[in-house]
């Protein structure tokens, strides 16, 4: 009990604290607007960390009712939340300072942007945390919301387009995601939300069909907003239009947070629909996500629209690696959330200095920068490498992992065929590394100054932690950390 | 009651998708909205289920009041044509909920009806999604997936339709409001509500 006390103060304080500030920056002045935003967004990632350890520390999984769940994947992605949302609030600021248009006017679009920023942070907290599928889905919904204002912020037109396009299609896909739950809550002994907790689902009395049915329109609905293909259409536009801030927080926490909530799913109904059905399709939508994105990777992209396909590859990967199950893949489901979430943002942050530096770069693909800029180089080197699965990095131990847990629990041809997805990957990701360091696209093209000091220390920063995260994955698979996520979830 | 009531919804709903008037979209799209806040109201027992219909009623006069305030804030200089003709748009509608209804296994269920009617509205949804090119057509596909799952939920008395509805309510606000932010700097940036005017992003 002392438990779920502790962890419901912190809970409320990393959740809330973002809510209260989003409303506080309206009356305070505006002058003030930022600082006071980074202050309550450290105490709210102090909060996380706090959080996330006391859940990894914990053994077995805590509940408060049927509305909030404390499990390793719950800790796992509050962290990620939580490092993700500071680190993108920071570099809001260079955003909003180049911003020279947008969907209000100044002396309302910095206090606007940093409070829907905030309210779409309170929400991804709380995607992980939530106890049941209900809750999860309108938080989901909420993230929609609050997103796709994000994606326009700057009311240009290709904004408008990409934020238009994934308002429409994830709020229809999440539509048929609720027609699902509500043929779940047909066949549920227990009234109201209670139904649709995680622990509850698994008892769900309809018959096979019917729950099969339920079950598919949900994760059929959850993919469209996760990305994968085919039902990913909006991803490669929002996320390449998105504010870079905004991008990095799409891609590395929002997608894993919806994904997070089909694993739930999954896990919570396969004692009524079976384990296969999930499995496969979760391998399913792996390898069409795998090979709908390799095709692009191969292709002359603008950097921003490069990373947004890799988002469908590695969307692509964890669904493999969960379709798969067991300890090896598992634990390099946690190692690429983990690996995917700092070289993706990294890669997007980067993407404001790129913008800086050589304008053309918003439609065209870069290059030559490892030689007009070395730090911006390098850091724009590091994010890709680590996208591609270069050894040593996590990326590559979690492809590995994830492959070996596909062939250790039988899954022969989707392993093989997803290994060489994988590999085509690779390759065209690591042509797109070497062009945007090495050569030279633009002939005479002037690139301008600008200051990478900020984004390179990131930059160190982050393979500093990308090192420790590949070590600790060789680690992972035989922890009791992966087997409690294996063998329980909330 | 219930039965003219769902009628009323299925043929608001395939109006809409042959309608090519914004002004009578809406009207058709409120008046879907208040069917279905009537079979709330209908069926309610208890304080939850009437605070439910409560909801849906207060939803379906705030989006007429806010689509019409949209319709009339955007007016179209030319109408804009959807790429599909009306006849096909329907037949299509019709299509596609016939394969719904059929595809998913509901027979045995005790609101077979109820389910049958928010499998056509879904269809007519994704077909108006998928076939309009006015922008405010798409909110309105949108409404009506809304809507039919409400309905859904409406169907059968083992699950609190409080929860359901009061979540589907504030989402679909949520939702409106900002889809109505974008049709109008939508109609700002490119003097017209058009979807087809969005089609820089490709590879």
């Amino acid at each position: 009990m002392t438990y779920v006390t502790n962890y419901l103060t912190l809970t409320s304080l990393v959740v809330l604290l973002p809510v209260f500030l989003a409303g506080a920056i309206w009356v305070i002045p505006a002058s003030h607007t930022r600082t006071v935003v980074i202050a309550g967004a450290v105490v709210s990632v102090v909060g996380a960390s706090w959080l996330a350890l006391k859940i990894f520390e914990s053994r077995g999984v805590h509940r408060t009712g049927e509305w909030i769940v404390f499990d390793p994947l719950a800790g796992i992605l509050v962290l990620i939340v939580g490092a993700l949302g500071i680190t993108s609030i920071l570099f809001s600021d260079t955003y909003l300072r180049g911003l020279t248009s947008g969907v209000v006017s100044q002396p309302f679009r910095t206090r606007l942007f940093y409070s829907v920023l905030l309210v779409f942070w309170a929400m991804l907290y709380a995607v992980p945390l939530a106890g049941n599928l209900g809750a999860a889905w309108l938080l989901i919904e909420g993230t929609t919301a609050t997103s796709a204002l994000l994606v326009g912020f700057s009311g240009k037109p290709r904004a408008l387009e990409a934020g238009w396009k994934y308002l429409i299609l994830t709020s229809a896909g999440m539509g048929v995601a609720l027609l699902g739950i509500a043929l779940l809550g047909t066949s549920s002994r227990i009234g109201g939300l209670g139904g649709l907790s995680w622990s509850t689902l698994s008892r769900s009395s309809g018959s096979h069909p019917d729950m099969l049915v339920a079950f598919v329109l949900v994760v059929v609905g959850l993919a469209s907003k996760v990305g994968w293909a085919p039902v990913h259409n909006w991803l490669p536009d929002a996320h390449s239009e998105a504010p870079s801030p905004i991008s990095g927080l799409l891609s590395g926490a929002l997608l894993p947070c919806v994904l997070a909530v089909t694993w739930r799913t999954t896990k919570a109904m396969s004692p009524v629909v079976g384990t296969s059905p999930g499995h496969e399709i979760l391998i399913g939508f792996g390898i069409l996500s795998l090979a709908m994105a390799v095709p692009f990777l191969w292709q002359p992209l603008a950097w921003k629209r490069l990373l947004a396909y890799s988002s469908l590859e590695h969307m692509g990967i964890i669904a493999l690696g969960i379709g798969f199950g067991g300890p090896l893949a598992i634990a390099g489901v946690i190692v690429h959330l983990f690996g995917h979430a700092i070289a993706k943002s990294l890669g997007f942050y980067a993407s404001q200095s790129l913008l800086t530096h050589d304008p053309r770069s918003a439609k065209h693909p870069p290059g030559g920068v490892g030689r007009s800029s070395p730090k911006l180089g390098a850091t724009l080197g590091i994010s890709l490498a680590t996208l591609s699965g270069f050894p040593p990095l996590p990326l590559f131990v979690s492809e590995v992992l994830i492959l070996a847990g596909g062939f250790e629990n039988g899954y022969l041809v989707a392993s093989i065929l997803s290994a060489l997805l994988i590999a085509f990957g690779f390759i065209g990701l690591l042509q797109a590394l070497l062009s945007t360091l090495l050569e030279d696209h633009h002939g005479s093209q002037k690139f301008h100054y600008v200051k990478t000091s900020p984004i390179f220390g990131l930059a160190i920063l982050a393979t500093v932690f990308l090192l420790i995260i590949s070590w600790v994955g060789l680690y992972l698979p035989s922890s009791s950390f992966v087997h409690r996520l294996v063998s329980g979830m909330g | 009651m219930q039965g003219l009531s769902q009628w009323l919804m299925l043929v608001c709903g395939l109006s809409t998708v042959a309608v090519r008037r914004r002004s009578l979209a809406v009207g058709l799209a409120t008046c879907q909205a208040l069917a279905l806040a009537g079979i709330a109201i209908y069926e309610a027992n208890t304080i939850d289920e009437s605070v439910a219909a409560g909801a849906l009623v207060v939803r379906a006069i705030a989006l007429a009041g806010l689509l019409t305030v949209l319709v009339s804030r955007t007016r179209e200089t030319i109408p804009v044509r959807a790429s599909v003709p009306p006849s096909i748009r329907s037949g299509l509608a019709v299509g596609l909920a016939l394969i719904l209804i059929w595809l998913i296994p509901v027979a045995n269920h005790s609101n077979f009806d109820t389910l049958q009617v928010s499998f056509g509205l879904i269809a007519f949804g994704m077909v108006i999604i998928a076939t309009r090119r006015a922008t405010l057509f798409q909110i309105l596909g949108i409404i009506f997936i809304e809507n039919a799952i409400a309905l859904a939920a409406l169907g059968h008395s083992s699950y609190s339709s409080l929860v359901i509805e009061l979540g589907v309510t504030l989402d679909l606000a949520l939702i409106a409001m900002v889809a109505s932010v974008f049709h109008d700097r939508i109609f700002a940036e490119f003097g017209t509500g058009d979807v087809a005017m969005l089609s820089d992003l490709r590879d």
